[in-house]
């Protein structure tokens, strides 16, 4: 069955940037891009147990009449086939579209409730973080500036969810034919744990085939070692793997991960289950 | 942290072994909690509604009261719509939308926008009733507390009932009421599954009410003695109730259509239709609010205007209703109904001793109270609905005989003119409306994706017919997809019986190319088309098999005995439990 990556379409600078960042995951991968383009400021979003209605923001709604030309240029500029659009077919409350959420992938910038001012490091707006945690999916965070990515980098701290995200990484690695790197920041564990579950999860075969480089930062903060993370890798991550008063004690990889990195982030929630 | 470990207290509460046990103790539990929340929501809306009455009270008697319900509406707009972010709609189709098609899932915000906007609306004189909101609320609670546990859809559903049934109960203090609005109306399935917890639900609704504000009946129990006159007349008021039904249905339904084609914000559509219900309520009071004072009066035989007064009434109240929630007000149609419901039977209590002095006719309340259960019926299409919400109300089964006939023959009436209640008809036009068992439902649960026939051997538009004969010889099917060797793209199907004459003659085999013989007029579909679309695109153009594109290319073939096939799997599944 084709692999499909939904891209809510917002018909400015900003949005061709992150279409062009989706198109680009799009050909490298091997997906159909399949578009959204709002005709209201709000709509819903049914997952499995979840609703989540995303309230956008009014740039999305701007120049309506060339949206969709706007939006098959960049995606024929690609070099990719003419997508598809999405078309609203039930609506809640007669007034609020109700979009599918069928998909594998999802693109959006960090924020899409919020003015697009707001979108930089250390946020992501309210609407993605509940799309990420609800969604079967991963969700491509893409950066304001279209920047292609020559390498996957893989954050692997040993949870269910970083196991999802390294297998995630290396089907994009698989997939795309870049160079996989793993970035584990050792804590009260030793290496030997994290090979241990890399062992223990049948992850061994996939370390050798697409890895190119595990780093391990031994030392020092993960904020500072993070500079290590190439420029123009896509960054893969889980999030949402510990429960809410252990993320309140000790924070969690993703937000420091999103706090810092400009990169291109990849990131798989705790209902996205992983497969090669 | 052992101690946890050892309570198998997983990440999820779905792990949690507490979840693990009887799936019917469980939803009994739970559903008693959500009765329970339920129960204060509605307690929330009524308290709420007495204290905006005695606020505005004072001022009912100034020249610029007429404001008073507009200036509410407009609030309760803006309110719906720039603080909470929700559509605007009576609440109950929405509850029934969410359990047709997702299993009852709802948003945190229903759990009380709906108070609010209701609060408002009806507070400020609105004509509407707090019934729908505090349904919405009840079943968004029901919906997010079984979210918060991660249950299954079918719990989810049970539990969204439970909301709901505990809602109804305590704004009437009726729990029978509670739990038959909730099977006949929102969840259309009597199973026992859902009736128990619903039923618990609704008993705990009902005693959070009573414990924090008494067992008070809503309406003075009285006695009636009924005649078999009185029986006979009440055949007469069925007819009656099911016009008012249907002219409330269709008024509202217009009134709802007038408001869209005018382009204005919606707070100011709000505050028009609110005003036009200050300026009718400014001539006869008895429209504005709720209006449960002017029933009572009915009821106890109090109410003194005459029948030309009452039966303009009627038509007042239709109006200021329409007004109401067809020009964005927030509420809901349950209070109008019992209204305009016990004016209907005042109304014809009056006309009947007019024309027939010399019977003894039982007291007018009577026919109030079954007028009253006759436009419930009607409009909702819910006669059981209509007679156990009045029984309960009222306090009394005196009544039951001639109940029971006005309810039945007002909803059969009413069925026959408006084949789809007014709460069911916008979702029945769009096709939203998903009952558990039915065709569309059983539809509705499959998708393309599942049932695409992928076993199709592909050929281009350049192959000889030649060429074309070895590979059909090792295929079972009688269609091929042609596709464009460079891009992909799929450009048309070869169907054996349309080419049957080029096949059997050699000479055509090194001349003829798949190009000259494929049919390109062929209808597709893709993988997101409604499978009941598709049964009828098939059944219209009598087709067994259709080819599934997506991005213009060739996915697979769907088939009529696939989807039949499937389907009568998935009909097993879902009348198994």
């Amino acid at each position: 069955m084709e692999t499909r990556l939904l891209h809510i379409f917002r018909n400015t600078p900003l949005g061709r940037e992150v279409l062009l960042q989706s198109t680009y995951f799009c050909k490298t991968i091997g997906v159909n891009p399949v578009i959204y383009i709002p005709e209201f400021i709000k709509f819903l979003m049914y997952f499995e147990n979840d609703v989540a209605q995303i309230d956008l923001d009014g740039s999305y709604l701007i120049a309506p009449e060339t949206a969709r030309a706007h939006a098959v240029e960049i995606v024929r500029s690609q070099g990719l086939p003419e997508p598809n659009f999405i078309e609203p077919k039930n609506f809640t409350a007669s007034t609020l579209p109700d979009i599918p959420v069928n998909f594998d992938f999802m693109c959006c910038p960090r924020t899409v409730s919020d003015l697009s001012s707001k979108i930089g490091l250390g946020y992501i707006g309210p609407r993605v973080r509940r799309i990420v945690q609800s969604a079967r999916f991963p969700v491509l965070i893409a950066g304001t500036v279209s920047k292609p990515w020559k390498s996957v980098a893989v954050m692997f701290g040993g949870s269910a969810n970083a196991i999802n995200a390294f297998r995630l990484g290396a089907r994009i690695s698989r997939l795309s034919g870049l160079p996989m790197n793993v970035y584990t920041q050792l804590g009260k564990h030793s290496l030997d744990y994290y090979k241990d579950i890399i062992q223990k999860k049948n992850l061994s075969r996939d370390m050798d085939q697409y890895v190119q480089n595990w780093e391990v930062f031994d030392a020092g903060e993960f904020a500072v070692n993070l500079y290590n993370v190439p420029h123009d890798a896509l960054v893969v991550l889980g999030a949402y793997g510990h429960g809410v008063i252990k993320e309140m004690l000790f924070g969690s990889t993703m937000e420091k991960v999103q706090s810092v990195l400009p990169n291109n982030l990849l990131i798989a929630g705790p209902k996205y289950q992983a497969s090669m | 942290m052992k101690f946890i470990k050892r309570l198998n207290i997983g990440k999820y509460p779905s792990q949690w072994i507490f979840f693990r046990f009887d799936d019917r103790l469980l939803l009994i539990s739970i559903g008693a909690l959500v009765g329970s929340c339920s129960g204060l929501a509605a307690l929330a809306l009524n308290r709420g509604l007495i204290a905006m009455f005695e606020l505005l009270g004072h001022y009912r008697h100034l020249w610029w009261a007429f404001m008073m319900p507009g200036i509410g509406a407009a609030l309760s707009s803006l309110f719906l719509e720039k603080v909470v972010k929700e559509g605007a709609g009576h609440g109950v189709p929405e509850v029934i939308y969410s359990v047709s098609r997702y299993g009852g899932l709802m948003r945190f915000r229903s759990s009380f926008s709906r108070l609010i906007s209701s609060c408002l609306t009806i507070g400020s004189g609105g004509s509407a009733g707090p019934e729908a909101p505090v349904v919405m609320s009840g079943a968004a609670i029901g919906s997010n507390i079984a979210q918060i546990f991660s249950l299954n859809d079918r719990q989810r559903v049970a539990l969204v009932g439970c909301g709901t049934a505990g809602a109804v109960a305590a704004i009437f203090n009726a729990p029978i009421a509670g739990l038959v609005f909730t099977i006949e109306v929102i969840i259309g399935e009597w199973s026992a599954l859902n009736i128990v917890p619903i039923a618990v639900a609704s008993v705990f609704g009902a005693q959070v009410c009573r414990l924090l504000q008494g067992n008070q009946i809503a309406f003075t129990h009285l006695q009636f003695n009924i005649d078999p006159a009185d029986t006979i007349a009440c055949l007469g008021l069925a007819v009656v109730t099911a016009v008012v039904s249907i002219m409330l249905t269709r008024a509202l339904r217009l009134s709802n259509r007038v408001s869209h084609r005018i382009h204005l914000p919606v707070w100011l559509k709000a505050a028009i239709g609110g005003c036009a219900v200050g300026l009718i309520g400014f001539l006869l009071p008895d429209v504005l609010g709720e209006g449960y004072h002017s029933i009572q009066a009915m009821v106890e035989g109090t109410f003194s205007n005459g029948l030309l007064l009452v039966a303009l009434l009627v038509f007042a109240k239709i109006v200021a209703t329409s007004f109401t929630l067809g020009w964005g007000g927030s509420g809901g149609i349950f209070a109008p109904c019992l209204v305009i419901g016990s004016f209907t039977g005042l109304m014809y209590h009056r006309f009947i001793e007019m024309l027939w002095p010399g019977i003894a006719w039982v007291n007018e309340g009577c026919f109030a109270l079954l007028g009253m259960a006759g436009l419930i019926s009607g409009i909702l299409q819910a006669p059981l609905t209509g007679m156990f919400l009045i029984v309960e109300i009222t306090g009394g089964y005196e009544v039951i005989l001639p109940l029971i006939l006005v309810s039945a023959i007002s909803t059969t009436l009413c069925h026959s003119f408006e084949p789809a209640s007014f709460y069911m008809k916008d979702l029945v036009e769009k096709g939203h409306f998903l009952r558990p068992r039915t065709d569309a439902r059983v539809l509705a649960d499959l998708s393309v994706s599942e049932l695409v026939e992928k076993d199709c051997i592909i050929v281009t538009k350049d192959m000889k017919l030649g060429d074309f004969v070895k590979i059909m010889q090792k295929s079972h099917r009688n269609f091929f997809p042609v596709e464009d060797e460079n891009s992909g793209e799929f450009l048309g199907l070869i169907h054996l019986d349309d080419i049957r004459e080029y096949l059997f003659d050699p000479l055509f085999y090194e001349t003829v190319f798949l190009e000259q013989i494929m049919d390109i007029q062929v209808q597709t579909v893709g993988l997101d088309d409604d499978l009941s679309v598709i049964l009828d695109r098939m059944d219209a153009g009598n087709l067994y098999s259709m080819p599934v594109i997506a991005n213009n290319q060739f996915v697979g073939m769907i088939s009529k005995a696939t989807l039949l096939d499937k389907y009568r799997n998935e009909l097993i599944v879902q009348t198994d439990h």
